[in-house]
């Protein structure tokens, strides 16, 4: 863990602000945010929906950018680059997993986890086969390979989104809510999927959750609220600060 | 590699599962399906109607001379007979356009219409009656003589009666200031018995009387507008296969006559009644109308009934004797008028329509003359000459021919066919007989011949006399009654019996020249190339296609292509519009697909190329299913043929059946312009969906 902390941040974020301008009025999501992420950190951001969470993943995951500060990934400023090179930061450096898993409907689970392969256009037709299928092993899915995404149930769905983010072998994944539209038995699977994945390969971890029991598997829990930080805990004073939070409710 | 095959995939799968895009591809099916029918249809039809019309009269190309004020209309412009200057030697333009390789033959040919009367049955019956008095004063009278004269006298003295009669039956009609009291009068004494009992005292006085009194009275005789083309015949019939004689036989060659188009000889030569009866039969069989359902054949059914006289007329009173016999027997009648025989017997109902035909031609047909015009008559034809004078010939007619396959075409059916030499002189130039013959009227007469370099000269010049002379001004020399007599009706017999050389009738005047190619393929480049080669040559000439030359029947399909093309051209914009609509409606269904993608790294540009991949696809899966079904109509089509329900059809469709065939043109084209379609109507989709921002993806929907 320390030699993870000696590394250069892979997120770094300072004084960030988003706003959103609906009509004539102007609603601050974020107020000045600062952040840095390590590689192979797996951090929770926790908070009230309305805290600003997304945002922040939004903008980490370079498919926003601030209103002011510096948001930058993998050493790079999001606000130097141009659309194209966002659009490339993002197929070469960050996997995305979405609350309601985002599959291309009419592709097999095979050509969905392909498909970004496809986009980064680096590897041939065997060397696609084999990686596709690795990961497909890796989240238990290697006879579903055929399968079209409605014929899965939602956790195997959200596994298949696991697969296709982890594919580009990326630095950095990015995680909204992985688990609100599943049970939370098969929450903790693609969690613990999650983790494993992250013990293993190194990969750097960022989901948001409201989840507590979620929250335990992170090695560190940034608490969002009203579009500020609140703190950054370890899971368990995260734990300890939850309860006194649900006893002051 | 991967990247194409995978939005082939997409845009595969995507085809079948989205309603929107069964919709856009039922609009691109049927687009397909509407040019590759519409333009093979269109194709075959045009170039059906290039056979009829090259092989008809045009031919390939046709010249004509460059000073003509009109443009050359084959088939009749739109005010009329177009104004064509004309070539002065057709002998001189010949060589230099069979110089060109492509070139087969070389056909001389001239246009022009006149009126022509058929003759009043009076009129006829008069002349013939004439004849028969002339005959008996130079060979004296012999028992079958007596026997035709009292016959013809007493045909002439029915028509008087059924005069009388019809006179009568109008009066009911007329008020007394139509009825001219001159008329009555000659009328009444042609009726009494003491005229015929003195007919024989002064039978030419008698007869003068008939002719100039009560022949006027019957306005029987029609006046027939007739177009004709004049052309050396032997050269004619051997370039234009599709002709073939009916009746009589070709004209011989070098000599001066007519062959009638059998439409024409059918439709404007034929009784009246027996057409009719022709046209109810044919509309019958062909068409399955009916009498009692049909307007049309109850009309022609209701004239039948009513007008009798061009049958009564015609019967002299052994004739009319032996109708009544037949009609009563047929009729099971006993009723003593034929005018009322007649009428019952052509009240034709569907039942008995068939029967009363085949009587018709078996009983009453073979005491009646058929047609106006027999093979071998003599047709006067009256026509204005180009310097405006009326000039009038008589030509004789040797048979009836028609164009295979055009039997029906009214089109192809007006073109009668004249010898050159007629209608030259029709057209008010002098043949070389002519001009010798003048000579010689010029030498008796004293007068001096002045040509038309010096005729101003010789006319207002110092030394002028008043020599008005005839090389001048043709059409009065031609037309004036000045060589009556012995030299004018020894000419006549002359020029009947003459037989031109082929030098004679190439080396003079035509209008125009029809051109028959070996390869039609390179007609636009020999075309260009005849233009040069004449222009060269000092003759200034115009060559025009078969198309041009046809007038507007040559851009009737034209036209009618651009009609269909402005109809595709219209349905596409529609279909532009519904697929624009549709493929929006599609890209905002799948916004959080493409925002997925983009957040996951694919690029606009991957976005643009899955949007107009799977357009192109829809317009290629469709496009090909609307290419098939239209193939499969056309090859269905091209076997059994489309049958050409009315007359006016068979020239497009040179013929009765028109066997359309598809050309991979027509595939061609239909493919591009749904090709096409389809891309341009996605444009604004498919830049709408590479706008979808990746935060889209982010949304949640449930």
């Amino acid at each position: 863990m320390n030699a993870a902390v000696a590394q250069s941040p892979i997120v770094s974020i300072t004084n960030v602000t988003k706003d959103y301008t609906l009509g004539k009025v102007v609603v601050p999501a974020l107020r000045g945010v600062d952040l840095q992420v390590h590689p192979g950190e797996f951090i929770s951001i926790a908070g009230p929906s309305g805290s600003g969470k997304t945002t922040l993943l939004n903008l980490i995951g370079c498919v926003d950018t601030a209103t002011s500060g510096v948001v930058s990934v993998a050493g790079q400023d999001t606000k130097q680059l141009t659309e194209r090179q966002l659009t490339h930061l993002r197929l070469h450096t960050i996997g995305f997993i979405f609350q309601s898993f985002n599959l291309v409907s009419v592709l097999s689970v095979f050509q969905n986890v392909e498909f970004p392969l496809l986009l980064q256009r680096k590897l041939d037709k065997n060397q696609r086969k084999e990686r596709v299928n690795q990961l497909l092993e890796q989240v238990g899915l290697a006879h579903h390979a055929k399968h079209r995404p409605n014929e899965l149930s939602g956790g195997q769905r959200q596994r298949v989104a696991v697969a296709r983010a982890l594919v580009t072998r990326p630095q950095l994944v990015l995680a909204d809510e992985p688990t609100a539209n599943l049970d939370s038995v098969t929450g903790q699977h693609i969690i613990d999927l999650m983790k494993e994945l992250n013990q293993k390969e190194g990969t750097t971890f960022i989901f948001s959750t409201h989840d507590a029991k979620v929250m335990n598997h992170a090695n560190a829990v940034v608490r969002l609220a009203d579009g500020k930080i609140l703190d950054r805990l370890t899971p368990s004073e995260a734990k300890r600060a939850l309860a006194v939070g649900a006893e002051g409710h | 590699m991967g990247q194409l095959r995978l939005l082939m995939q997409v845009a595969f799968r995507n085809l079948f599962t989205s309603k929107i895009n069964i919709l856009i591809g039922g609009i691109i099916f049927f687009g397909t399906l509407l040019v590759v029918v519409g333009g093979a249809l269109l194709d075959s039809m045009d170039s059906a109607m290039s056979r009829s019309i090259i092989g008809s009269v045009a031919g390939h190309l046709q010249v004509y001379s460059d000073d003509s004020k009109d443009e050359l209309s084959l088939y009749g412009g739109m005010s009329g007979e177009p104004d064509l200057a004309v070539l002065d030697d057709f002998s001189r333009i010949k060589p230099v356009l069979e110089k060109h390789p492509n070139v087969k033959t070389v056909v001389p040919m001239g246009t022009s219409g006149a009126l022509i009367t058929s003759g009043n049955t009076v009129d006829l019956t008069l002349a013939r009656l004439r004849d028969l008095y002339k005959k008996r004063a130079e060979e004296g009278e012999s028992p079958a003589l007596r026997a035709n004269l009292d016959s013809v006298k007493s045909h002439v003295r029915q028509m008087v009666s059924l005069m009388e009669e019809q006179r009568n039956k109008s009066r009911e009609l007329l008020s007394s200031a139509a009825v001219d009291p001159l008329e009555v009068e000659a009328l009444a004494r042609a009726r009494t018995d003491a005229f015929w009992d003195t007919f024989e005292q002064d039978p030419f006085a008698s007869l003068e009387f008939l002719e100039n009194r009560i022949a006027p009275q019957l306005p029987d005789g029609d006046l027939l507008d007739m177009r004709y083309v004049g052309t050396d015949l032997d050269s004619f019939q051997r370039t234009f296969d599709r002709m073939e004689i009916v009746d009589g036989q070709p004209v011989p060659q070098g000599k001066r006559g007519m062959l009638l188009s059998k439409f024409y000889y059918e439709n404007f030569l034929k009784l009246k009644t027996a057409l009719r009866l022709d046209n109810i039969k044919q509309e019958r069989d062909l068409n399955q109308k009916r009498i009692d359902t049909d307007p049309q054949l109850q009309r022609w059914v209701k004239e039948n009934q009513t007008q009798p006289r061009e049958i009564l007329f015609q019967l002299d009173p052994i004739k009319t004797g032996q109708a009544v016999e037949r009609l009563q027997k047929v009729l099971g009648s006993k009723e003593a008028s034929l005018e009322k025989l007649l009428s019952e017997f052509l009240t034709t109902t569907d039942d008995n329509f068939d029967t009363r035909y085949q009587q018709f031609y078996a009983e009453l047909a073979p005491l009646l003359e058929l047609y106006r015009m027999r093979m071998g008559d003599n047709l006067t034809i009256t026509a204005f000459t180009r310097t405006g004078y009326v000039q009038s010939i008589n030509v004789k007619i040797y048979g009836t021919y028609q164009f295979k396959g055009l039997e029906k075409s009214a089109m192809a059916g007006v073109i009668n066919l004249m010898d050159l030499m007629s209608f030259r002189e029709l057209y008010g130039y002098l043949s070389p007989d002519r001009k010798a013959e003048i000579a010689e009227l010029q030498k008796n007469s004293g007068l001096k011949a002045v040509d038309r370099a010096n005729a101003e000269e010789a006319l207002f010049g110092e030394e002028s006399g008043n020599t008005l002379v005839a090389e001048a001004t043709p059409g009065l020399i031609e037309d004036s009654k000045a060589f009556e007599g012995a030299l004018g009706s020894l000419r006549r017999d002359d020029l009947a019996s003459r037989v031109y050389s082929q030098q004679e009738i190439e080396q003079g005047v035509a209008l125009s020249a029809a051109i028959i190619l070996k390869d039609p393929e390179q007609l636009q480049q020999t075309m260009e190339e005849l233009k040069q080669a004449s222009t060269a040559a000092g003759l200034k000439l115009r060559v025009v296609s078969w198309q041009q030359a046809a007038g507007l029947i040559g851009q009737f399909v034209l036209m009618a292509k651009l009609v269909l093309y402005f109809a595709v051209f219209i349905i596409f914009i529609v279909a532009l519009v519904i697929i624009n609509n549709a493929m929006m409606m599609a890209t905002l269904q799948r916004v959080r697909e493409v925002g997925t993608m983009r957040a996951i790294g694919a690029q606009r540009s991957f976005i643009l190329s899955m949007v107009l991949v799977e357009t192109v696809l829809l317009g290629f899966v469709f496009g090909v299913g609307g290419a098939l079904l239209g193939s499969g109509i056309m090859s269905a089509l091209g076997s059994a043929g489309i049958p050409a329900g009315n007359e006016a059809l068979y020239f497009f469709f040179s013929g009765p059946r028109l066997y359309p065939t598809l050309s991979a043109g027509n595939l061609i084209a239909a493919f591009v312009i749904v090709l096409l379609v389809s891309a341009i109507s996605t444009l604004y989709p498919a830049f709408l969906a590479t706008r979808v921002s990746p935060l889209q993806a982010m949304q949640t929907d449930e």
